[in-house]
């Protein structure tokens, strides 16, 4: 079948089946709650690989104003994210049926999640600025509920403070989008860039910080200083599924929006050199080094993943700042790697929390000798963040270092680059390691007398073992994944 | 259509609303239903003579030399008869069920619909001189329904809007006597004044312009001649919603486009410091509206800051002073008209079944009138311009004629659109989150008893809310039509 019906798929099935969760009350029984659920997610699943399979294909659907269609289309930007988003969006959901038995108002939060299932696909096989930005929005509003799930005092505000940093966001890009409709060809998403050349002549330097604030914008949600502050906090409230995909999916689309915006609108060759992409990559490399210096501080687990997130989203992009191809290469592989990952420390971490209860770091003493299968997928997990081989994350730095140094075509950032991603990598080795010495070598005085059997069951520790084994298989057998980075945009 | 029919037009709702009051109808529904036939028919003839409108035009009474009091049909017209006529029956509607618990429906009805009358005269007048008389009789009519509960606040109230409407029109006469005598009082797309006469005067002119700028203003809630709106607030919803969110105040803004379009010129204004004025003064309201909007805990006064906000949107489009700007200006016009006046019904229905009026006692509402908070909060997000709805199509043109216009003002003034975006989005949605997300802990027990109102207030509701979504997914046809009407075609 054509392309474009299973784009449309992927969005519409999971919208409708969350809106029937979420709006017809006679759906009351846990097992056709999850039912519904697990249906939709399975559907959804198969549309975005046949549309992902199916390679090229677009559909208009109807224009918002003249020369504005809702448009969306197939290209490999969205083959990689939908494929990535599909596979975490499936492990975070198997987990949450055993990890939300515990919650109240489970039918809201698996309606929230098929509904922004289907936004974040929408993202992502979006043609053109404006329709992303109609998805990006709806992510926004929908994830919100995910956020404030628990409805403590502590989840409102984050949850608040999340939209309104994420609107803010939003309204800068959206600066940037009116000014591109004047100043460029079109808004469909095209390589190399859509700036008129005939109607830009003079306005460069205004541009130039249009582009800025558009980067900015999408900063929001990946997390970039200075608009950063809502997501240590956003995060670590929600339920650790929802946290997963948080972390792991939502902020990667920020990291999507300025992709399309530099490589697909402005054009690398009107950014490269100027003045946005030198604050940029500052801006990028001081996040890297101040997320991981804010992890290494904090003790409650789930934040200090929180501000791991923080700290790697910006090596990716650091990466796209580079604007070269093995850069770009290394960005894709990190955010392939870093949604796996962290889904992955997320999903542990609440498996932690359904088992014993504990959430900061010194209460997990060891917890390795009473579930060890989890505390080995965290461990993994742990040494694939921090860029050990034959990891994923090894070979995403290695790529991001080798595109910093390339050509010596960027002057001072060329090896202060390499220097930050290394002193991080450190850091990252100081703060979640921890957690594993902790766990299975509790010291001396500890009371063995007292551990019980708490290994999670199958439900829970299969996704984590899924996303674990991506991790490092995505760093053992690269060849075929490189070459398809590579050729994105090459 | 005969010309005769636009005087016919205008007195069928005088005559309706006096029949109401001097008829002795059995019972409550009797007249009900003679009154909401009156008013339909009269919106039934007035679509029907908008579309097959007359060329010529009606004199009606002639004072002396060109004064006369004459009414034909141009586009602006339609634009704002049409918008009248559609709103007019739902509002009468909704308020039927509203005013059952309120005292003197009688005196209420009378008003209500002799305001409808005076309206459509202001849509339909020729010249200055008319749009004056029947701008005039608007503050009359409508200060017995600010007064209607008679309480020390509401008499407070109505004696300030006179006044503050009395003196705005003082300065808009000031305006008609230099346009009578500097150009012809009849409204001529691109302006009547007479430049041979001005001479030297043109800086005299335009402080007239200001002047009268200002004047009709008050009734558009111009910083700082707005205070009287949030006070207006204490008239029954119906009343709120119709003419403190839409036709009087809109009345205001259509003054201006007058003043501005048909009066003065834009050829002449363009570039001129008059513009950077009122520009100025259009962009200041919009923060300030939208400020206070935050600050507000009162329902209905919250949304009253809103209107002044938005109200200044339309101006903002008006003072970019091109066809583009006008036609974005009409749109916003049309767009709020609709946003505003479903999210005042909706606070209505919430007042009239709970008898709360503050935002803080609001927690959990949404759990017990499920349909009319998921309408708010659609309505909400339709204000902050959110896509697929129909504030973003109008933000969107708006946007568009300002970058198209070049004028540094108006690009500041998108910064602004788009900083007030953000306070929308406080104001509006910090509303929709207490009724939907109560804190862990709430107890329901105080809101027992409360579902959504009847069949009168939400149908109207929904019709708005489906006209919402029509206009924000599908809003071409009328977009094009207004753009027609600002180049003066019709």
């Amino acid at each position: 079948m054509n392309g474009a019906v299973w784009i449309l798929a992927s969005i519409g099935v999971p919208v409708v089946m969350g809106l029937v969760l979420l709006c017809v009350p006679s759906i009351r029984k846990r097992s056709a709650v999850v039912g519904i659920t697990a249906a939709g997610l399975i559907m959804t699943a198969v549309s975005v690989f046949a549309a992902v399979g199916s390679g090229a294909g677009s559909v208009t659907l109807w224009y918002l104003a003249k020369g504005v269609p809702v448009y969306f289309q197939i290209d490999s930007v969205g083959q990689l994210f939908a494929s990535m988003v599909t596979l975490v969006w499936l492990c975070g959901g198997a987990f949450a049926f055993s990890y939300m038995k515990h919650e109240e108002n489970e039918k809201w939060y698996y309606g929230c999640y098929l509904l922004v299932y289907g936004i974040v696909n929408g993202l992502d096989f979006s043609g053109n600025i404006v329709t992303f930005y109609m998805f990006y929005e709806l992510m926004t509003i929908l994830s919100f509920p995910l956020v404030l799930h628990s409805r403590s005092r502590e989840a409102i505000m984050a949850g608040l403070r999340y939209l309104f940093y994420s609107f803010c966001g939003a309204y800068l890009v959206l600066f940037g989008i009116y000014f591109l409709y004047r100043y460029g060809t079109t808004l469909t998403f095209t390589a190399d860039g859509v700036l008129d050349p005939q109607l830009t002549a003079g306005r460069e330097s205004f541009l130039l910080f249009v582009a800025f604030l558009m980067i900015l914008g999408f900063g929001v949600k990946a997390g970039m200083f200075p608009l950063h502050g809502w997501l240590p906090v956003a995060h670590p409230v929600a339920p650790a599924p929802a946290s997963a995909v948080l972390s792991g999916i939502i902020v990667k689309s920020g990291v999507l929006g300025m992709l399309r915006v530099v490589y697909y609108l402005f054009g690398t060759a009107f950014l490269r050199g100027s003045w946005v992409q030198y604050v940029w990559l500052s801006l990028a490399l001081f996040t890297v080094f101040m997320g991981s210096m804010l992890a290494y501080r904090e003790r409650v687990l789930k934040k200090r993943l929180a501000y791991s997130t923080v700290s790697q989203i910006s090596y990716i992009l650091f990466g796209l700042a580079v604007m070269n191809q093995t850069a770009f290469t290394g960005s894709m592989l990190h955010v392939v790697c870093h949604a796996c990952i962290k889904s992955g420390l997320f999903l542990v971490a609440g498996a932690v929390i359904v088992q014993t209860g504990k959430t900061r770091v010194e209460e997990l003493t060891g917890i390795g000798k009473e579930m060890p299968v989890l505390l080995w997928c965290y461990t993994i997990c742990s040494l694939a963040l921090i860029g050990i081989p034959p990891t994923g994350g090894f070979l995403s730095k290695w790529y991001l270092a080798m595109g910093a140094l390339e050509g010596n075509a960027l002057p001072v950032f060329g090896w202060l680059g390499p220097v930050v991603l290394l002193v991080s990598a450190l850091l990252t080795a100081g703060y979640l390691l921890p957690v594993t010495i902790r766990g299975f070598f509790p010291g001396q005085g500890f009371d063995y007398g007292n551990l019980q059997k708490r290994e999670p069951g199958v439900a829970m520790l299969l996704p984590i073992l899924i996303l674990t084994s991506v991790s490092v298989f995505a760093g053992m057998f690269p060849s075929a994944l490189v070459r398809f980075l590579g050729g994105m945009l090459w | 259509m005969e010309p005769v029919m636009m005087f016919v037009v205008v007195l069928l709702p005088v005559f309706a609303g006096v029949l109401v009051f001097l008829l002795p109808f059995r019972k409550r529904v009797h007249r009900l239903v003679f009154l909401e036939g009156m008013v339909t028919l009269t919106s039934v003839l007035a679509i029907w003579l908008l579309l097959d409108h007359p060329g010529d035009k009606l004199a009606i009474v002639k004072f002396t030399g060109d004064l006369t009091l004459s009414f034909r049909i141009d586009g602006m017209s339609m634009v704002f008869g049409g918008m009248a006529a559609v709103l007019w029956p739902l509002a009468t509607l909704y308020a039927f069920e509203y005013m059952e618990h309120e005292q003197r429906e009688k005196s209420f009805f009378l008003f209500y619909t002799l305001t409808y009358g005076v309206t459509l005269g202001i849509a339909f007048a020729e010249d200055m001189m008319t749009m004056y008389f029947f701008y005039e009789l608007l503050t009359l009519v409508t200060v017995p329904l600010v007064m209607h509960t008679l309480s020390r606040e509401a008499i407070l109230a109505s004696r300030k809007y006179l006044y503050y409407s009395l003196g705005g029109a003082a300065f808009g006469f000031l305006g008609l006597i230099f346009i009578i005598v500097y150009g012809s009082p009849d409204f001529v797309m691109g302006g009547s004044l007479n430049l041979a006469k001005i001479g030297g005067r043109t800086n005299l002119l335009l402080l007239i312009y200001v002047l009268a700028f200002l004047g009709f203003g008050v009734k558009a809630a111009v910083c700082p001649f707005n205070s009287w709106l949030p006070a207006a607030g204490v008239a029954p919803t119906p009343v709120t919603a119709l003419l403190h969110a839409v036709a009087v105040v809109k009345a205001g803004a259509f003054a201006i486009i007058r003043l501005t379009y048909y009066c003065f010129g834009v050829e002449f204004l363009r570039g001129t410091w008059a513009q950077g004025v009122v520009m100025s003064v259009a962009l200041v309201t919009i923060l300030y509206g939208s400020g206070r909007a935050v600050k507000e805990t009162h329902l209905k006064r919250r949304l009253a800051y809103s209107t002044i906000s938005n109200l200044s949107y339309i101006l903002f489009g008006v003072t970019i002073m091109t066809p583009l700007g006008l036609a974005g200006a009409l749109t916003h016009m049309l767009c709020h008209a609709v946003m505003k006046i479903c999210s005042f019904f909706c606070a209505g229905a919430v007042i009239c079944k709970t008898g709360r009026t503050f935002i803080y006692e609001l927690d959990g509402i949404g759990r017990k009138m499920p349909v009319v908070m998921g309408i708010f909060t659609v309505a909400s997000l339709a204000l902050m311009g959110t896509p697929g709805l129909c504030g973003f199509v109008s933000k969107w043109h708006l946007a568009q004629a300002a970058v198209d216009s070049a004028d540094p003002l108006a690009f500041a003034g998108v910064g602004v659109l788009l900083v007030s975006a953000l306070l929308t989005a406080v104001y509006m949605l910090t509303v929709a989150v207490r009724a939907w997300f109560p804190p862990a802990g709430f107890c329901d027990k105080s809101l027992a008893g409360i579902t959504d109102p009847g069949i009168c207030m939400l149908l109207p509701v929904c019709l708005f809310v489906g006209a919402m979504v029509l206009l924000g997914v599908y809003s071409m046809p009328l977009t094009d039509f207004l753009q027609r009407v600002s180049q003066g075609i019709y």
